[in-house]
């Protein structure tokens, strides 16, 4: 069977601004997902300025949430919480 | 009007720079590059160039900065030798990879250790799988004519690529020598402003160089084969219009000297160049049906019309200016290449490697007189007898050396 390639835009150059962009949605390399505890989250949104993928959203209803579509796994996040409120939990302990 | 000059290769790429208006350039010292941003510093202070010049805290930052005011949509430019090339390595394919079409000048040196300040092209040559376009130029005029025809031929839409003008260090880019500098309407004729499609502009927001999936890699990497298949169109196109406006005829990838009833011939590239032609002329007077095969682009690598010249021919000795230690059959890296160039090629000649020129050091006279020999007697064996000869140091160049010390002694004084 012939494989199946993704057809990509010149040089990789995609429109933005986007929260995300279905054309580069990347593999899920995580063995490690960020959980954040919300009853522990001030909003102080430094894992959001620091996510080097920018997965970190924040919204004024919902607070911090994870877009885990582009999340690496990296635990930046979890590094740089001031109060710890990020847990790393092993991605086999999830379903999907 | 052109004017004429009296200049180094840097010189003369920094006139081309100010004739093509780059509007940045990064730089970092290292020799022999160094004289270029010095030059360039000169022509900003004293209101001659209208430039933003960026110091780098080293050459990854200075490609990388480069690489950030390519995507701004500047014609930006930048440079280096020896271990600030390998330094800067890992900007090379990403550069490469989001077409940005900046111009390095890479003036030669041989990489360390010990520090050696000497000329050889092995800098150069490590980073040929990095999708950027590159040749050598023989002599100032041509590094500066090449700069100029570089930038039209990365910058042209269905190309988009960055260049090296590269060149021996001190052999090109220190020795003063006369030169023409173009004129600025012939300038803006042949170049027009850099215009990319793509920018980063705060009115239409794009991102470059995303994180991707697997599955993308591969037609981003087709893309960027083909259209380094494109450039070869584009080399012969770019050399006839550069040929009409400035009057300086190049052949568009091998220049050919004294090959008519040659049956022997030198391969190689860059200043030895000049040596070799006026060993030639003492090799003719002395019986030798010998010739030269100038190649003038490395990536695009010439191939095509490699196979139609060098069958003309019997031996082909090709002339390495740098290493790569343990290669195939002895040779460097620009024999490597020339044999699989020729590899399919009915009727090719023998092809010889020698290697030669190293650590900065001049290919006489006598040295190439003992590649003539070795060819020579390779023609007459009709097969190689040494596979892979470092000249002056191999055994088998002892035999040819004496011969041509005789030689020498009884050669013309021309
Ligand atoms: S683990 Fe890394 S990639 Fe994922 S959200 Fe945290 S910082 Fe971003
Ligand atoms: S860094 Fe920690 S406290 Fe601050 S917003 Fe992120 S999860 Fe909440």
């Amino acid at each position: 069977m012939a494989k199946v390639y993704k057809q990509v835009p010149f040089a990789a150059i995609v429109p933005s601004p986007q929260t995300e962009n279905e054309g580069m949605v990347t593999g899920n390399w995580r063995f490690l997902r960020p959980v954040v505890d919300k009853g522990q989250c001030t909003e102080c949104k430094t894992c959001y300025i620091y996510c080097p993928d920018a997965c970190v959203n924040w919204a004024k209803d919902d607070g911090i949430s994870f877009n885990l579509k582009y999340c690496k796994g990296c635990g930046i996040c979890s590094n740089v919480c001031p109060v710890g409120a990020i847990a790393r939990v092993p991605e086999l302990d999830f379903d999907e | 009007m052109p004017i004429k000059k009296r200049g180094t290769g840097l010189t003369a790429v920094a006139d081309a720079w100010q004739l093509a208006d780059i509007d940045v350039s990064a730089s970092y010292p290292i020799r022999p590059y160094t004289a270029v941003m010095a030059e360039l510093a000169k022509r900003i202070a004293n209101g001659t160039m209208k430039c933003e010049m960026v110091h780098g805290e080293g050459e990854h930052a200075q490609f990388s900065i480069a690489h950030g005011a390519s995507m701004a949509g500047a014609r930006a430019t930048t440079g280096t030798s020896g271990v600030g090339v390998t330094y800067a390595f890992e900007t090379y394919s990403p550069i490469a990879g989001s077409r940005c079409p900046i111009q390095a000048l890479i003036g030669d040196r041989t990489l360390d250790p010990p520090g050696d300040f000497g000329s050889e092209h092995t800098d150069c040559l490590t980073l040929r799988d990095n999708g950027w376009i590159y040749g050598w130029a023989q002599d100032a005029q041509e590094a500066l004519d090449n700069s100029l025809m570089y930038f039209r031929i990365g910058e042209d839409p269905e190309i988009m690529l960055p260049q090296i003008v590269a060149m021996d260090g001190y052999f090109v880019t220190h020795i003063a020598q006369d030169y023409e500098m173009p004129d600025q309407e012939q300038v803006d004729k042949f170049l027009p402003k850099f215009n990319p499609k793509f920018r980063l502009d705060v009115n239409n927001p794009v991102i470059m160089g995303p994180q991707i999936e697997p599955e993308m890699g591969p037609p981003l990497e087709w893309d960027r084969h083909v259209v380094m298949n494109k450039v070869k169109g584009k080399i012969v196109e770019v050399t006839e219009e550069f040929g009409k406006i400035f009057g300086r005829k190049y052949a568009p990838f091998v220049e050919e000297y004294m090959t008519e009833d040659a049956d022997m011939v030198y391969v190689l590239q860059g200043a030895h160049a000049v040596t070799c032609r006026s060993a030639i002329k003492y090799l003719r007077e002395a019986g030798y049906k010998i010739g030269m095969c100038r190649i003038r682009w490395f990536r695009p690598f010439p191939d095509e019309a490699l196979a139609q010249i060098l069958p003309k021919f019997k031996v082909a000795g090709v002339v390495d200016t740098g290493t790569s230690y343990g290669a195939p059959c002895g040779g460097g890296v620009l024999s490597t290449e020339v044999k699989a160039a020729m590899s399919e090629v009915p009727g090719k000649p023998i092809i010889q490697s020698f290697t030669s020129g190293l650590g900065g050091e001049t290919i006489t006279h006598e040295e190439f007189f003992a590649m003539a020999e070795m060819m020579k007697q390779t023609l007459a064996a009709g097969k190689i007898i040494q596979s892979g000869t470092w000249v002056n140091f191999n055994d088998y160049h002892e035999g040819a050396s004496q011969i041509n010390a005789a030689k020498t002694e009884a050669a013309p004084s021309k």
